[in-house]
């Protein structure tokens, strides 16, 4: 008995929404030199598309008929008992949209940013392939299928973040990203193997139908192996190192892989296997205590930055600290309400953040910065509604999706995790107000010619600034009001109701402080953040030397976060150095000299028997001779005795 | 006769080529590419073919008997294939000779995998070390790889025929291979197993006995050791299922205590080898013996899953080495070097030549999707339902590694600052991009469908 899940059935507008970027990835990719900037419309256009046909799949995403949520699509079968399919319910609608809708006005803007780039065309068609790749992720029916997805974002994100591959820092950065995410992908394997043993399936549907027969230490193994693979693809401690260094790959693709989408599939992980989850009370504790402390720790970091993309890439690890938290203790819809306003501020801020890197010239130091309210007031206003945003600024969206998750914890029962999550909620307002200070008040302290509308007179052939500008526009719209208009009102709210067939209900115990009180606490933090940031950089008396002021602050920043923690070194002295140690033992001594030694006696044996013999080579020959005479000697003395015999 | 066609037709034009009055190239490369083109044609329509001549009654009943099994017709389409590809891109000094030789290798190899008659396997085991061994003497700079390449192989042949003779003797027939209900007791049992288990874990190898296998895929011409690295790197293999698997099940089971040690070791072992090598022939030399020690510990694993994983990831281990070694010879042709301390940047100029090499690196270290992931997934899955859960950590904890040294092996040659110092040379020539090609787009075929490949192992293992 197979369960399928959603209502089964031939959907091929599913399909066509799934395959359309991979179609533009190959014309990207196959006719990019004849394409040139058409190819930019051409990958746009496609999104656009998939968007449109993700909104007609509205109803049928959404419908609910007799327990089966959703569309289903059976695509090929793959191996007996893992059959290929696409299920587009609640959750995945849902991603898709983001995936879709966002991913259009990324590379929209894309059109303007990477405009006279020496690969513009292989860009687009990367950035095509990524979104095909995480359509896969979020719209497959099984476990193999995720994993397919699962693998190829891990390779879009690669191919993007080293795509300006002539720089060694960028083909670092990739490879880093890649093996890190690898080591997720491996995980997941594990998990798929634990559960095709018991389940004897990979489809989604039989393996929550069988939650209650796989024992508690089974069901603890397979959780734990599947949040290693989201721990590696959402930058979680202690496998998040990569996410700071991708930020080496253009800003787009920070905004659209590192931010919105890609990084968040572990939180869909999670939500998507909620059964498995709310069955296991020690991966609950696993997942929410992870997500605190990530949280919290890229929080922290996220204050000793200086360079604008690596505060967000901090502050992007520490959001995801609270998605991950959410849906890991069982708040759900709150984790997910996260991810949905997330990925419209984030995106606002990296996008927003990428306008002023253009016009500066590829400065991403803020401390060559400074005064940019008057040059970029466009750029000013759209980070500083980001700004407000991720910071729950009450009535902006963050506000509506943090709330939800920090509640959430305490809630389902950990008074820790909530007030990790309200403390670093404060860290969030200090360093989010201390980039906007830095970045926009004072005196302009760099010395980059083209700043603001001077870019122009560089870029002969520049594409117009509307581009860029329209769909930071557009976001700046859900950034501040998507919260308020779909999550206002807890249990009626049309999130709680959209979401409401898709997890299943539990009752909890009304805990201590209520959820007003919570936001009252909260928005006290948040305000003490603030106070502390406008004291340090937006004063009068701060910015009167700002220079010397920022030398002396970058000067006494203690040791343990400049080295971030000591992770990169100590995953660099345990797993990278010992692994090179390893093979360069087994080259240089173990391979030659010690392996094959054995075979090298056999060699000078045979030289000293024979005293004239002076090479190598011929030392072989008298080897080689010498295994040959020995063979035929056995084979000849075994026929005279068995053989003969015989007959 | 269809069957033996395929075997004597690269032979008898190999021959022939050698007796051509000068070395004309364009001649040798047509003549090699549609001989390899039309056993890939005679491997298909013969599938379901045998051809069977008497050869021995006493003192044990032996045939010239040929025909392809289910798992040796995938693995006779694999080594035509390849040969086509390779030799349709050779670039080589002396080309008829080495054109023939590429011939040879195939028809002997073709004679192996469609043996069956366990006497002709070993006949043909000796036989198909030749065309290498003149090719390492005739196109290397060390002739000492030759030897060590003759005298390991052969040493192991020679433990082959000493163990096929007592198989003979005892069962009364070598004409076995694929046959249901051969079953070897007795005294003489485990010698006859050990005999047959030394000569397949040399040749395919598996750590301590692959100190051969570096040395020779790094002296061996690019084109010959891309057959030579995916297609007789699986004879081994291929000996231990038919063989071994076959008729001596309970010393398999007895000793797969061993094998899987090996096998693991072999995995670590190689991996951790290929991270730190500079020269790319050995960085996918070293991947081999990784690769080939995680089919090894599927095959004696003893788990149907396994062992189909293990048949999907020969055929991809074949295909995506043939393609590397290709490719990095295009490298070498190109740039004089096989060097990752010299060489850098070549994406730039060259976008054909990286996306190519990309698709082999990525089929490699196991993207999902590509043939490779098909195969160790379903391997690692019946490891891991035989009860070895370690090894199959084991072998996930490899996959981590690939991914590290492919892509360091790839971002070596194609990424970073374009050089001064390296001669920008044009891109991948249509010739070399149609020779690569069927190989990657194989790749694909197989990663998406790989269940036409498994079906052949419905009725092997018991």
């Amino acid at each position: 008995m197979h369960h399928v899940m959603g209502v089964d059935g031939s959907y091929p507008l599913l399909v066509a929404l799934w395959l359309l970027p991979l179609v533009g990835a190959i014309v990207c990719w196959a006719f990019g030199p004849q394409l040139k900037t058409l190819s930019g419309w051409l990958a746009s256009a496609m999104l656009g598309g998939s968007f449109v046909l993700a909104v007609l799949s509205w109803s049928a995403g959404t419908q609910n008929s007799g327990g089966a949520l959703g569309a289903h699509q059976a695509l090929l079968s793959w191996l007996p008992g893992i059959d290929f399919g696409l299920l587009l319910d609640p959750l995945s609608l849902l991603w898709t949209f983001i995936i879709t809708g966002v991913g259009f006005l990324i590379h929209f803007y894309s059109m303007g940013y990477m405009d006279g780039d020496r690969a513009y065309a292989r860009f687009f068609a990367y950035m095509n392939f990524f979104v095909f790749a995480m359509l896969t992720l979020v719209l497959s029916d099984n476990f193999v299928g995720l994993l397919v997805g699962w693998g190829l974002v891990g390779l879009a994100s690669y191919f993007l973040i080293g795509f300006w591959f002539e720089r060694p820092t960028a083909v670092a950065a990739a490879r880093k990203a890649f093996v890190i995410n690898v080591v997720g992908d491996v995980a997941i394997m594990f998990a798929i193997f634990a559960i095709f043993l018991n389940v004897r399936s990979m489809a989604f549907g039989d393996v929550f139908a069988a939650v209650g027969s796989l024992g508690s230490p089974l069901l603890l193994t397979i959780c734990v192996a599947l949040f290693i693979g989201a721990a590696a693809k959402s930058a979680q401690i202690p496998l998040h190192t990569w996410l700071p260094d991708a930020m080496e790959g253009p800003t787009p693709v920070s905004a659209l892989i590192h931010a919105a989408t890609m990084v968040t599939a572990g939180v869909y992980l999670i939500a998507r296997c909620a059964p498995l989850w709310s069955a296991s009370h020690d991966a609950q504790m696993l997942a929410g205590t992870i997500g605190a402390v990530t949280a919290i720790a890229g929080a922290i970091l996220g204050c000793v930055q200086w360079d604008i993309k690596r505060i967000l890439a901090y502050s992007t690890m520490s959001q995801i600290g609270y998605m991950i938290l959410g849906v890991g203790v069982g708040a759900y819809q709150g984790g997910i309400a996260h991810f949905f306003t997330h990925a419209f501020f984030k995106a606002q801020l990296f996008l927003a953040a990428g306008l002023i890197i253009h016009a500066l010239g590829n400065e991403q130091d803020v401390r060559r910065m400074g005064g940019l309210r008057t040059k970029m007031p466009f750029a000013f206003w759209a980070i500083l509604t980001g700004v407000l945003s991720i910071c729950g600024i009450p009535g902006f969206s963050g506000f509506f999706s943090k709330d939800q998750v920090i509640y959430g914890a305490l809630a389902h029962g950990h008074p820790w995790i909530y007030a990790t999550s309200i403390a670093t909620a404060g860290l969030t307002a200090y360093y989010m107000f201390r980039l906007l200070f830095i970045t926009f008040l004072g005196e302009y302290r760099g010395n980059a010619e083209s700043h603001a509308g001077a870019s122009d007179a560089h870029h002969a052939h520049h594409a117009p600034a509307w581009i860029m500008n329209l769909p930071v526009g557009v976001l700046v719209l859900p950034t501040v009001a998507i919260g308020a208009a779909l999550m206002w009102g807890g249990e009626n709210s049309p999130w709680a109701r959209y979401f409401a067939p898709q997890f299943a209900a539990v009752t909890l115990p009304a805990p201590p402080i209520s959820e007003l009180v919570t936001s009252a606490i909260v928005f006290m933090v948040v305000l003490a953040g603030f106070a502390v940031a406008w004291s340090r950089y937006a004063t009068k008396a701060a910015q009167a030397n700002a220079v010397e002021r920022l030398r002396t602050e970058a000067e006494r920043i203690p040791a343990v976060l400049t080295n971030l923690f000591y992770f990169d070194a100590f995953i660099d002295l345990v797993f990278v150095r010992t692994a090179q140690l390893t093979g360069t033992l087994i080259a240089r001594i173990l391979d030659p000299h010690l392996i094959d030694g054995a075979v090298r006696e056999v060699v000078v044996v045979t030289r000293t028997a024979g005293a004239f013999v002076r090479s190598l080579e011929t030392g072989l020959v008298r080897a080689y001779a010498l295994v040959l005479a020995f063979g035929a000697a056995c084979f000849i003395i075994y026929y005279a005795l068995v053989a003969g015999g015989v007959h | 006769m269809l069957v033996l066609a395929t075997i004597l037709l690269p032979i008898l034009v190999g021959f022939a080529l050698f007796a051509l009055p000068r070395d004309d190239r364009t001649v040798s490369r047509i003549a090699g590419t549609s001989v390899a083109i039309a056993t890939i044609v005679m491997v298909v329509a013969g599938r379901d073919l045998e051809w069977s001549f008497r050869w021995l009654s006493r003192p044990f009943e032996a045939a010239f008997h040929f025909g392809a099994t289910p798992i040796s017709f995938w693995l006779a389409l694999l080594l035509a294939l390849c040969t086509a590809c390779a030799i349709a891109s050779t670039r080589i000094p002396r080309m008829r000779n080495f054109i023939a030789l590429m011939l040879l290798l195939e028809g002997t190899m073709l004679g192996l995998f469609l043996a069956r008659d366990l006497l002709v396997f070993a006949l043909f085991w000796d036989l198909m070390l030749i065309p290498v061994f003149f090719g390492l003497i005739g196109w290397s700079a060390h002739p000492a790889t030759a030897w060590r390449y003759l005298v390991y192989n052969f040493a192991g042949g020679l433990l082959l025929l000493l163990a096929t003779a007592a198989f003979g003797v005892i069962d009364g027939s070598t004409d076995v291979i694929g046959r249901a209900g051969v079953h070897v007791v007795g005294a003489w049992a485990p010698w006859i197993f050990a005999g047959f288990a030394v000569a397949f874990l040399v040749k395919t190898p598996v750590w301590p006995l692959h100190t051969w296998m570096p040395l020779t895929y790094t002296d061996l011409p690019a084109p010959m050791v891309a057959v030579v690295g995916a297609v007789q790197s699986k004879a081994g293999l291929y000996g231990l299922i038919v063989v071994a698997l076959a008729f001596l099940p309970e010393y398999v089971q007895q000793y797969s205590g061993v094998f899987i040690v090996l096998g693991a070791i072999s995995l670590v072992y190689g991996a951790a080898a290929a991270l730190v090598q500079h020269d790319a022939k050995r960085v996918v030399a070293y991947s081999s013996l990784s690769h080939l020690g995680l089919i090894a510990i599927a095959i004696v694993s003893g788990n149907q899953l396994a062992l189909q994983g293990a048949l999907v990831y020969m055929i991809a281990h074949g295909l995506f080495s043939a393609a590397l070694f290709m490719i990095v010879g295009y490298v070498e042709d190109r740039e004089s070097t096989r060097s990752l301390v010299r060489l850098g940047g070549l994406g730039w100029a060259n976008p054909r030549l990286a996306g190519a090499f990309c698709i082999a690196c990525l089929a490699a270290l196991g993207l999902p999707g590509l043939a490779g992931f098909a195969g160790e997934l379903v391997m690692l899955l019946g490891i891991y339902q035989a009860g070895y859960v370690w090894p199959s950590i084991v072998g996930l904890v490899a996959i981590v590694l690939a991914a590290a040294y492919f892509l360091r092996l790839y971002q070596g040659i194609m990424n970073g600052p374009e050089l001064d110092d390296l001669p920008v040379r044009r891109d991948l020539t249509w010739l070399e991009g149609l020779a690569v090609a069927p190989l990657l787009a194989a790749l694909l075929v197989v990663g998406v469908q790989p269940h036409a490949i498994m079906a052949a192992f419905a009725g092997v293992v018991r």
